[in-house]
C-alpha cells in the first residue's frame, strides 16, 4: 500500500512535469494572458484592468480596485465563506454548558 | 535549451512543492502533519499562479509616477494576484476549521494517529 502511494506521487509529478513542458515561458510579455484578445476571440481582462483601473476608481493599487470594485460581489461571497468558517470554529470550540454531557 | 530552463524552472519548483504536499497528505499518519501537507499543496498552487503573473521588465500592479498606465508592459497582470489573495484568505479560514476539528478529535479520542483512531472508532 505504501509503495502504491509512492508510485502515485511519482506518477503525479511526472504528469505535471510533462504538462509544464508545454507552458509558455514565464515572464514573456507576449503570453496569451497578456494579450488583448484570447485565442477564441473573446476579450482578456488583464490589459483592461491595468489601463482603466485608475480612471474607473481613482485608486493607485490595481489589485485593490479589482478586489473591491470590479469583483466586489465575489469578495462578498468570500466573506460569507470566512464568516461561516468563523461560526463553525465557534461552534466546535465553545465550552459545553452544564446541561449537556458530551 | 537555456531559454527553456530559464522559462520553466519556476514551474518545476512549484511541482516539487505539490509533490511534497501530496507526500504529506498520503503517507504521514499524524492528522496534523496531513493538514500541514494540505497547506503546502495549497501554497504550491498559489505560488504557481503568482509566478505565472510575472512579466519581464514590469513592476508591481500599483500605479507609480513616471510609469503611464496606458503602457501595459509597465505593470504585471493584476488578476492572478487578486484571485490568489482570495484563495489565501479562504485557505486560512478552512485551515482554521480543520484545526478546530482536530482539537475536538483529540479531546474525545486522545490521539491524532490515523490507525489508532480507526481502531478506536470501530
Amino acid at each position: 500500500m505504501k509503495y502504491l502511494k509512492l508510485l502515485l506521487i511519482i506518477a503525479f509529478t511526472l504528469v505535471l512535469l510533462f504538462a509544464a513542458s508545454d507552458l509558455p515561458y514565464r515572464g514573456n510579455p507576449d503570453n496569451q494572458m497578456n494579450q488583448e484578445v484570447s485565442m477564441t476571440g473573446t476579450e482578456v481582462p488583464g490589459n483592461y484592468y491595468i489601463q482603466e483601473a485608475y480612471n474607473d476608481a481613482h485608486t493607485p493599487n490595481i489589485v485593490t480596485v479589482i478586489l473591491g470594485d470590479y469583483r466586489s460581489i465575489d469578495t462578498l461571497g468570500e466573506q460569507i465563506v470566512i464568516f461561516t468558517a468563523g461560526l463553525i470554529c465557534f461552534l466546535l470550540l465553545r465550552k459545553r454548558g452544564e446541561g449537556d454531557d458530551e | 535549451m537555456l531559454d527553456f530552463f530559464l522559462g520553466h524552472y519556476a514551474y518545476w519548483f512549484t511541482i516539487i512543492l505539490l509533490a511534497i504536499g501530496l507526500y504529506g497528505m498520503l503517507l504521514k499518519k499524524n492528522l496534523v502533519k496531513k493538514t500541514i501537507g494540505l497547506s503546502i499543496f495549497q501554497a504550491g498552487v498559489i505560488l504557481f499562479f503568482v509566478s505565472v503573473a510575472m512579466k519581464d521588465g514590469a513592476t508591481v500592479p500599483v500605479k507609480a509616477d513616471g510609469l503611464p498606465v496606458s503602457e501595459v508592459a509597465n505593470y504585471m497582470n493584476a488578476l492572478p494576484h487578486t484571485l490568489m489573495l482570495t484563495a489565501i484568505v479562504v485557505g486560512v479560514a478552512t485551515l482554521g476549521v480543520a484545526f478546530a476539528l482536530l482539537i475536538n478529535i483529540y479531546n474525545r479520542y486522545g490521539t491524532l494517529n490515523e490507525e489508532e483512531l480507526l481502531d478506536k472508532i470501530q
